[in-house]
């Protein structure tokens, strides 16, 4: 564990839509505040349409309308040096990516552009940033990064649609990765791939992290996932982290009402009885709830929730909880 | 493997439909009501002419033969697959006696001439311009393009073709009204008869071309705006992937494969002319060509055209499915 190497600080991205001349804000991301340290596999873990996504998105540099920023900010250090992403240049960005801050998609069947081998396609991300003179010099990087993950050089002769989904998503890391970036972010990167194929992914994931020391930020829905790389987690509702811990301690002492569902909608072996889920469905964030967001599906919900939405209260040392049941949150507001 | 899987059959398919379609040309004409050997009979009477009883049984003799409308249907068939192979499409008669393959190609240059530059031309532009545009659609000059496009597109081709004539050729007189060459000039390889056939179609190629390219155009920008959404090129963008490679290997590559089934298909359409244009500017080509030999009932002629058409389009087909996984290489013909 080291220094923060990622941070965003009251981190506001909402999607302005115009339907029909009516403008309508959706808050994605509402006040996120986030320490991403280096060497670590930080986990974001939620609802479908809790603004996981999106936060990723806005980790990434990556804000395109209809996403816009509304305030707040993310804090790249490279090279020890602190930089506001919203200083950048498209071209600075640019540079950044692959380099510096990786992206791996979900895996899906149209992730590589299906025209083009796969050769093809390493070649035109490591030529868009390394200034390689010769054709064959980023073919023989992308041979020998291929060989150290293990997998086949061949594959680069092939076409996407020739290769397995759990190869076709291993290809795609393997690319992501290969110009050693500091950070990688995955988003959903196991989704849609049978868990045997899952399995192999996050070894993946675990084996570039450990030779790389740098960090990766998931965003997955699925808790075993999280369970098997994340060194910490962050629990997002409706736009908002409300806890933040580490691994262990989500796993063992969730306290956050809404984490405390997650994990016990979570199967364990031996145990028949059936598992409870949250109630209700996630708010929209087009409107979402006054005060804690999660009020209306909490069973512990009291008047105050209705009204404010509390703050973090550190727990123990590294678990922070926005909850009124817990505090009224002293350190850093979340709201 | 390819071979016998597939290119034989589809060989095999090719020319079964082009026998299957001649067929049918050999017979539309002959379920017809109207007999073009009595119709001819009935116009010389109707001039006023009169003739024997025997004169008359020599001319429909005559003309039966003409046509190929001797013996039974079946001897017929067997006939006219005889001239057929042999390069005979029989003689035109509204412009007698001159044999049909004879007028189809005197025309066929004018009409290939204009409608291949055009279409090929207005392809290019088209899905050039409709590629970038869809790629940068929310670019102003992307809307004014969408918005230009979406006035011309629907516009009747008679119309924006009278409104061309009547602007350029009538009020400001830069182009000529009509014709494919000036009165009275041989067809030659000379530089002035060059220069007058250029002269003479920028007016019709205009007019097709502008319609044409703002189709693709339109087309060209939906398909973009489709790729650009697939998440290769939301991978490749978050890679830092140099924008010009983006644009050109990841969107235009794949959005342009559906437009290259389109091309195939509008290329086998030249051969049928472009009868509107070749009327408003009195373009000489197989349009006008086939456009009186349904006037005056020149079956032969109707015939000609048709098989030339039958030909044409089939095997832009043909090349278009054999060319296909050199563009796309998920298609396979084991």
């Amino acid at each position: 564990m080291g220094d923060a190497i990622l941070r965003a600080e009251a981190l506001r991205a909402f999607y302005a839509l115009d339907i029909y001349g009516k403008t309508k804000i959706i808050q994605a991301v509402n006040d996120v505040d986030l320490e991403i340290r280096e060497n670590e596999v930080y986990g974001i873990a939620g609802e479908s349409g809790c603004g996981k996504s999106t936060l990723l998105k806005a980790l990434a540099a990556a804000i395109e309308p209809p996403l816009r920023l509304m305030g707040g900010k993310v804090v790249y250090r490279v090279n020890g040096a602190e930089i506001d992403v919203a200083t950048l240049s498209q071209e600075e960005k640019r540079r950044l990516r692959m380099t510096y801050i990786a992206y791996v998609p979900q895996g899906s069947m149209s992730v590589l552009n299906p025209v083009m081998r796969i050769r093809d396609t390493y070649r035109d991300f490591i030529e868009s940033h390394l200034d390689v003179r010769q054709k064959g010099e980023a073919f023989a990087l992308a041979r020998e990064h291929l060989v150290e993950l293990g997998l086949p050089p061949k594959i680069l002769d092939a076409y996407p649609h020739q290769l397995s989904g759990g190869m076709r998503q291993r290809v795609t890391i393997a690319l992501a990765t290969l110009l050693k970036p500091r950070i990688i972010i995955g988003d959903e990167p196991t989704t849609a791939l049978d868990v045997v194929v899952q399995r192999g992914v996050v070894q993946l994931l675990r084996d570039v992290q450990s030779r790389l020391k740098n960090t990766i930020v998931l965003v997955t829905h699925d808790m075993g996932v999280h369970a098997n790389i994340a060194d910490r987690i962050g629990i997002m509702y409706a736009g908002k982290i409300v806890e933040e811990a580490s691994a262990e301690r989500i796993f063992g002492a969730p306290t956050h009402p809404y984490t405390r569902y997650l994990i016990d909608s979570l199967p364990r072996f031996g145990d028949k009885t059936p598992r409870e889920s949250v109630p209700g469905s996630p708010p929209s964030l087009a409107n979402p709830p006054s005060g804690c967001p999660f009020h209306p599906r909490c069973p512990h919900a009291m008047e105050i929730c209705k009204r404010e939405m509390p703050g973090f209260t550190r727990v123990a040392p590294d678990h922070r909880v926005a909850c009124w049941l817990v505090g009224e949150g002293s350190y850093g507001k979340a709201a | 493997m390819f071979l016998k899987q597939y290119l034989i059959p589809r060989l095999i398919q090719y020319v079964l439909v082009i026998l299957l379609g001649i067929t049918a040309v050999f017979f539309i004409p002959r379920l017809l009501p109207n007999d073009p050997v009595l119709r001819t009979i009935a116009e010389m009477r109707a001039r006023g002419a009169y003739l024997e009883p025997g004169a008359m049984d020599k001319i429909i003799s005559d003309l039966q033969q003409m046509y190929g409308l001797e013996g039974s249907w079946f001897d017929q068939y067997l006939a006219f697959w005889g001239r057929l192979f042999r390069g005979d499409l029989g003689v035109s008669f509204f412009q007698f006696p001159t044999p049909v393959l004879d007028l189809i190609m005197t025309a066929l240059p004018w009409t290939v001439g204009l409608l291949l530059t055009t279409t090929l031309l207005s392809w290019a532009i088209g899905n050039l311009i409709g590629g970038f545009a869809g790629y940068y659609a929310d670019r102003s000059w992307s809307r004014t393009l969408d918005a230009i496009a979406m006035v011309v597109r629907p516009l009747p081709y008679y119309i924006f073709a009278f409104a061309l004539l009547l602007l350029f050729a009538y009020l400001l007189r830069w182009f000529p009204v009509s014709g494919g060459a000036r009165l009275g000039m041989r067809p030659s390889w000379t530089w002035p008869f060059i220069q007058s056939v250029l002269w003479h179609s920028v007016l019709p190629a205009l007019s097709i071309f502008i319609l044409s390219a703002a189709a693709w155009f339109q087309t060209m920008k939906l398909v973009v705006q489709n790729v650009n959404a697939e998440s290769f090129v939301a991978y490749a963008k978050l890679s830092g992937v140099q924008e010009s490679r983006i644009v050109s290997r990841y969107v235009i590559r794949n959005a342009l494969l559906p437009q290259i089934t389109g091309l195939g298909l509008s290329l086998g359409l030249i051969f049928s002319g472009a009868l509107i244009t070749e009327i408003v500017y009195s373009y000489p080509g197989l349009g006008t060509l086939l456009y009186n030999a349904i006037v005056n009932g020149d079956y032969n002629l109707i015939m000609g055209i048709t098989i030339f058409s039958i030909i044409a389009i089939t095997t832009s087909v043909l090349i278009v499915d054999l060319m296909y996984p050199f563009f796309d290489p998920r298609i396979r013909y084991m």
